[in-house]
């Protein structure tokens, strides 16, 4: 590919971090996503490890699952607007008028939505350490990074199924933006272990990243990981989600073109 | 690489609709539609209401895939070459929407750069556009609050950030002032013109289809009826001329009998008379007439106007 295709490659990519950060900027919703929930989940769940007076390390274990469900939901939120966006608008069929690919939309949201995540943890990581001790790097700064990495990589996916799912279905799918991270999350043993779980919620459980992910970042905190290599685990597993929510979403839009869905979400 | 003499071209192009409980309800939008629009020609789809119209423009412009046929635009087809189609294309449509709480330079940014526009490029190209289409003065207003005209222009402005070779029009001047829609047909001329861009648009308004179109295509029931000038339609769809008289006595007896007259009609003072053929039947009318001491105070002869040939096939 020549030089000046990259760019071109880039600059699609960019425009729809372009578009969210616009979005992001000039709506007090945005603001609310950004702070005030995730300010209330680690508020009420701190508290809550106060009332049962557990140890650090059990704060650490149930505060790390706040933080995750709470990136994870910003990021994959991201990744959903690149379609929702169009879909409340009904403005879809522009951005397929052109000639933009599943990556650019996906990608290119996913940048923006990385961004905002980081902006989360880092909130919650605050009032965290200074309302309940939390040690938010106590995992180790690797550690860290490799499962917000993890967090963001498991949002890509989710989003990527919020906007086939639109993309299929229409307005009536829409919610699934908000429950879906929810669903997922609660699999991959969010405030406990999936030992807890139902033997074949736990098969379950194992093909979900974030169980992965959630299980790496715990063993920095002294609970042993299910699994010898968690991170590779769950990074192998993002990769092949990526790949399939990718497909699932190029497939939606092509059906959407053959029933004529794309249209009717448009004008 | 050899240049396509044809910008578009579509051969039977069928698509059915199908929705309802296990999508056993089926419409039929499209019947078999061919059409061939030379490059830099401006081209008409006229047809009622669920003619098929749209359904058509979306095939020709990769928004929607046909059940059977083929088309092409420059060569390419819509179905296996979408991609790379439509960095040559683009659409505007008379109900247009946008983001709503995008500014119009922040709309034709987040196009521009799908389009692979970056830099100084996409800021000129914006410019340019924002002023051509008189939106300066609405910079800071959001999408949603701009008035039917401006979102219509900036419509237009956004179908032009990537100067198509083809640009499809579907209704460009539904429900604007008729001033707007006046400046708005200026601005398609101008881009044919100027640019050879090649323009398929969709009108309820005949006036637009005859000032604007070289061709002009009527469609009605997923079917292409009838296709050519706006003067060869009126020829080949031979509703007849109309010999409009002023007469003393108003409506004589037995004149509609007259060989070659298919109609009359009391309009008023006047009377219309359709006849087959003005020229060959008018000195006959008249004479008769003249036979029965009937005084022709006015005498005017009139080709039917697109909107006859509209409702004549439409029927």
């Amino acid at each position: 590919m020549p030089a000046e295709s990259w760019a071109a490659e880039w600059v699609r990519l960019t425009a729809f971090a372009y578009r969210n950060l616009i979005m992001a900027r000039r709506n007090v919703f945005f603001v609310f996503e950004l702070t005030f929930w995730p300010g209330v989940a680690m508020l009420s769940h701190g508290l809550l490890t106060r009332f049962l007076d557990l140890t650090p390390e059990m704060t650490a274990f149930i505060l790390v699952g706040t933080i995750a469900l709470s990136a994870v939901q910003v990021c994959q939120l991201d990744v959903a607007y690149a379609v929702l966006f169009d879909i409340w608008s009904k403005s879809m069929k522009h951005q397929f008028l052109t000639p933009v690919r599943v990556h650019h939309l996906a990608l290119g949201s996913w940048l923006v939505g990385v961004g905002r995540g980081v902006v989360v943890w880092a909130l919650m990581a605050l009032i965290g350490g200074r309302a309940f001790g939390f040690d938010f790097i106590g995992a180790g700064p690797l550690r860290v990074v490799l499962f917000l990495l993890g967090c963001f990589l498991t949002a890509l996916v989710i989003g990527l199924l919020v906007c086939a799912l639109v993309v299929l279905f229409g307005t009536r799918a829409e919610t699934s933006a908000w429950a879906a991270v929810n669903f997922f999350v609660m699999l991959a043993g969010i405030y406990y272990p999936i030992s807890v779980l139902p033997g074949w919620v736990q098969a379950i459980s194992a093909a979900i990243p974030l169980t992965y992910f959630l299980d790496g970042i715990r063993a920095g905190y002294g609970f042993p990981p299910a699994s010898a290599y968690p991170f590779a685990t769950g990074f192998a597993l993002s990769l092949l989600y990526v790949i399939l929510a990718h497909w699932a979403l190029a497939a939606a839009i092509t059906r959407s073109r053959r029933t004529g869905l794309l249209l009717k979400l448009s004008e | 690489m050899p240049v396509a003499p044809l910008a578009v071209e579509a051969r039977d192009l069928a698509k059915t609709f199908r929705s309802g409980w296990l999508r056993r309800r089926e419409t039929a939008a499209l019947r078999g539609a061919s059409l061939r629009v030379p490059r830099g020609a401006i081209f008409g789809l006229l047809g009622p209401n669920g003619a098929g119209k749209t359904t058509l423009l979306s095939i020709l412009a990769t928004l929607l895939l046909p059940d059977s046929g083929s088309a092409t635009i420059l060569g390419h087809d819509v179905v296996r070459d979408a991609f790379a189609i439509r960095r040559r294309l683009n659409m505007a449509s008379g109900n247009a929407s946008f983001v709503w709480s995008l500014r119009p330079a922040e709309v034709l940014s987040f196009y521009g750069r799908l389009y692979g526009l970056h830099g100084r490029a996409l800021r000129r190209r914006v410019g340019e556009l924002l002023e051509r289409f008189e939106l300066l003065p609405h910079l800071k207003t959001e999408y949603n609050e701009l008035s039917t005209g401006l979102k219509q222009r900036l419509a237009l402005a956004k179908a032009l950030l990537n100067d198509p070779e083809v640009l499809f029009l579907d209704e460009p001047t539904l429900g604007l002032d008729p001033d707007v829609s006046i400046r708005i047909r200026s601005q398609i001329g101008e881009l044919r013109r100027e640019r050879g861009t090649t323009i398929i648009l969709t009108t309820h308004y005949m006036r637009e289809a005859e000032e604007l179109c070289d061709r002009i295509a009527f469609i009605k029931s997923g079917r292409i009826l009838a296709e050519g000038s706006a003067d060869e339609l009126k020829r080949q769809i031979r509703i007849g001329d109309v010999v409009a008289l002023r007469l003393d006595p108003a409506v004589p007896a037995g004149l509609a009998e007259l060989p070659g007259v298919l109609s009359v009609q009391a309009r008023g003072e006047r009377v219309e008379c359709t006849v087959d053929s003005s020229e060959k039947r008018l000195p006959d009318i008249l004479k008769w007439l003249c036979d029965r001491g009937v005084l022709v105070r006015d005498c005017q002869v009139r080709e039917p106007d697109l909107e006859e040939v509209f409702v004549e096939l439409a029927r």
